[in-house]
């Protein structure tokens, strides 16, 4: 068993939405070990995004830890949390989310420029990964001028230039037809076994399971199983 | 700057504010200050010495309360005031004036205002203050004795030209009648409407000689260098006011003249005309200035929409809020610099053609009586740009952060959802 990420202690989200409290989380615990490669699956509103952005540390649990390699992100400042995104954490999405004025080289480069890297030192490391993911020949060009399978690699280096401990993809082959979610997912099992980051999917596409190495469906908040490649299976 | 959508439209917005501040601002500087400086060169200059009698009762010109002993006065003011201010004796007199036919039977006659100045002395700058070389129409300046200069309109009103002797009758300083001939020397516009119908200029000494003033005249006009601030005249003002009380008066003048220093503030109800000028002009690069927050604001929040990519993307890869918005603030800094200079360029522009050209406003003022040039020109000053400037980059900062502070209320979550929904 590889060391462990991500550890989730009975966490509990709940929106206030109107005059009603709704739960997107209820009791939800488990573990995440590096390097791991895993989705969570299930229906719309089950809490696929909520848990995503709760490991994210994009929002706080109501009840619950959620402890990264020792440390508690509910003890931590707004500041804090977002240096532990800085340094930690790769993001991929549905649509993409590249910046349309900045070209693909301009886009990978852009999370090290957040992190207060200049441009000079990391441009090698930039045009390695640009290549990395395949688009070496569209360096220079802008989003608009890309396909979508092209704008998610782009988003893939962008996520992974920075060299995280973990990347969280929120349903990244949803606007992708078949063969370019395959690309796209071969890719992604490809960089994590070299790159040793860990992967974790929100997604209810089907053809994603197949390339994960373990499955956790979430229905009305819950964990309902956790299904892992070595046929080992935890119903909850 | 690369994005353009969302670069052009608060830069544009800057930009013509600035330009529209710079532009109003000129032409405001320009005619209230044009009609600061003709009141000050035609009738009280900077600074003013008279005596309090005379001043009282200016209207009646008075002459009998004006200030004997020429020469001691002169000198006493050169040694009590500073160098930079000159001083011009002036006599205001008020007389009618008289045409007379070929028989010598009165063929025209209207009362008029009348002023003598220094128009012969080599030394004298009364000519270039009143732009009087620039102004004749016909004829010459005065040269010789009892020479006249008189107002276009005027001349009109008399069926009088050039060459035309003609008689002015009025009273003399110890109240006598007095009639004396004068030659119409030349014809003037000085731009001014009340002054052209009803102004004639004569010489000092043939005024002195005209209502037996030897060695007097009524006022002692000082004028500073242009662009002197207006606190300089109180200054100056103030020290001669202090000297006055020690002075020992020329023994030639009367037991009870009391001369008295005026600043230009303290004529005509100017010094309240200014204030509330300064207080207009708050107002219009205030309600500008706010004007351009508002839409700069509402820039600011369209472009935060359409920017909620950018931020969400931003706040989820670990930018801390606080760099987020200084970024969003060195970006209004930047386009509000840059608007500020183009629009400075385009409304100074304006302002300068406006100040070169002048704009004729002659028909309009016809009926006003009111001592302001026909001619309106704008003046271009640093403190224009300044007003400008400021308030530009200022509407530009202040807008990007009002509508910044929408995206540093939400949550990252939140601003992650959003960027989902696309």
């Amino acid at each position: 068993m590889s060391e462990t990420l991500i550890t989730l202690e009975r966490v509990c989200k709940v929106y206030q939405v109107g005059e009603e409290n709704f739960t997107a989380l209820n009791d939800v615990s488990l573990e995440v070990g590096a390097g791991a490669f895993m989705s969570f699956v299930g229906p719309s509103g089950s809490g696929k995004t909520t848990v995503l952005n709760l490991i994210g540390g994009l929002d706080r649990p109501t009840t619950g830890n959620i402890i990264f390699k020792g440390a508690n992100l509910e003890k931590m400042s707004r500041d804090q949390l977002a240096a532990y995104r800085r340094e930690n954490i790769g993001f991929i999405f549905q649509t993409y989310n590249l910046l349309p004025v900045y070209s693909v080289y301009e886009n990978v480069l852009f999370p090290l420029i957040l992190n207060g890297q200049k441009e000079s030192e990391v441009r090698e490391r930039v045009n390695a990964m640009v290549a990395k993911v395949g688009l070496e020949d569209q360096v220079n060009k802008k989003p608009a001028q890309l396909s979508g399978g092209q704008c998610q690699r782009v988003a893939i280096a962008r996520a992974l230039v920075k060299d995280p401990l973990l990347i969280l993809a929120d349903e990244p082959t949803a606007n992708l037809d078949s063969e370019n979610s395959r690309q796209i997912l071969e890719l992604m099992q490809e960089l994590n076994h070299e790159y040793k980051a860990a992967v974790i999917f929100s997604t209810h596409d089907e053809r994603v399971t197949r390339y994960i190495r373990r499955e956790v469906r979430l229905e009305d908040g819950r964990v309902s199983w956790d299904k892992r490649r070595n046929g080992k299976e935890i119903e909850s | 700057m690369r994005d353009k959508a969302r670069f052009l439209f608060p830069f544009s917005v800057v930009a013509i504010g600035v330009a529209l501040v710079v532009a109003l601002v000129g032409f405001m500087e320009g005619v209230f200050m044009g009609m600061i400086d003709m009141t000050a060169n035609l009738d009280s200059g900077h600074l003013r010495l008279v005596n309090k009698a005379f001043y009282d009762e200016e209207h009646l010109r008075p002459l009998d309360r004006a200030l004997a002993s020429q020469r001691e006065t002169r000198e006493w003011l050169l040694k009590n005031s500073k160098a930079e201010v000159d001083w011009a004796p002036r006599i205001r007199w008020g007389a009618i004036l008289d045409v007379p036919d070929e028989q010598g039977e009165t063929r025209s006659q209207t009362p008029v205002v009348g002023m003598g100045l220094d128009l012969k002395s080599p030394n004298s700058n009364e000519i270039d203050r009143l732009r009087l070389k620039s102004s004749l129409v016909a004829g010459t300046l005065p040269k010789g004795v009892n020479e006249m200069l008189m107002g276009v309109q005027l001349a009109e009103v008399l069926d009088a030209s050039v060459g035309q002797s003609i008689t002015l009758l009025g009273q003399s300083f110890d109240g006598g009648m007095v009639a004396d001939n004068y030659k119409i020397s030349g014809l003037v516009r000085f731009g001014i409407t009340a002054m052209d119908k009803k102004m004639v200029l004569i010489d000092l000494v043939d005024a002195q000689n005209t209502f037996y003033m030897e060695d007097m005249v009524t006022d002692w006009l000082g004028y500073f260098p242009p662009s002197t601030d207006f606190d300089r005249y109180e200054e100056i003002k103030g020290s001669i006011s202090a000297s006055l009380a020690d002075w020992t008066p020329p023994k030639d003048w009367a037991k009870d003249d009391s001369p008295i220093v005026l600043s230009i503030r303290d004529q005509q109800n100017i010094g309240a005309i200014m204030d509330k000028f300064r207080v207009i002009k708050g107002f219009v690069v205030g309600i500008f200035t706010f004007l351009m927050v508002l839409v700069l604001w509402n820039a600011g929040i369209l472009s935060g929409i359409h920017r909620y990519g950018e931020m969400g993307l931003r706040l989820a890869f670990g930018e801390p809020h606080w760099r987020v918005i200084m970024t969003l603030a060195i970006e209004g800094l930047w386009i509000g610099f840059l608007g500020s200079v183009v629009g400075s360029l385009f409304g100074g522009s304006f302002a300068w053609y406006l100040q070169e050209v002048g704009l004729n406003m002659g028909d309009s003022f016809a009926q006003t009586g009111l001592m302001i040039n026909d001619v309106v020109r704008a003046r271009v000053t640093v403190g224009g740009f300044i007003q400008g400037i400021v308030p530009g980059v200022f509407a530009s900062v202040a807008g990007t952060l009002v509508a910044s502070m929408a995206i540093f209320q939400r949550s990252e979550a939140n601003l992650f959802r959003e960027l989902e929904a696309g």
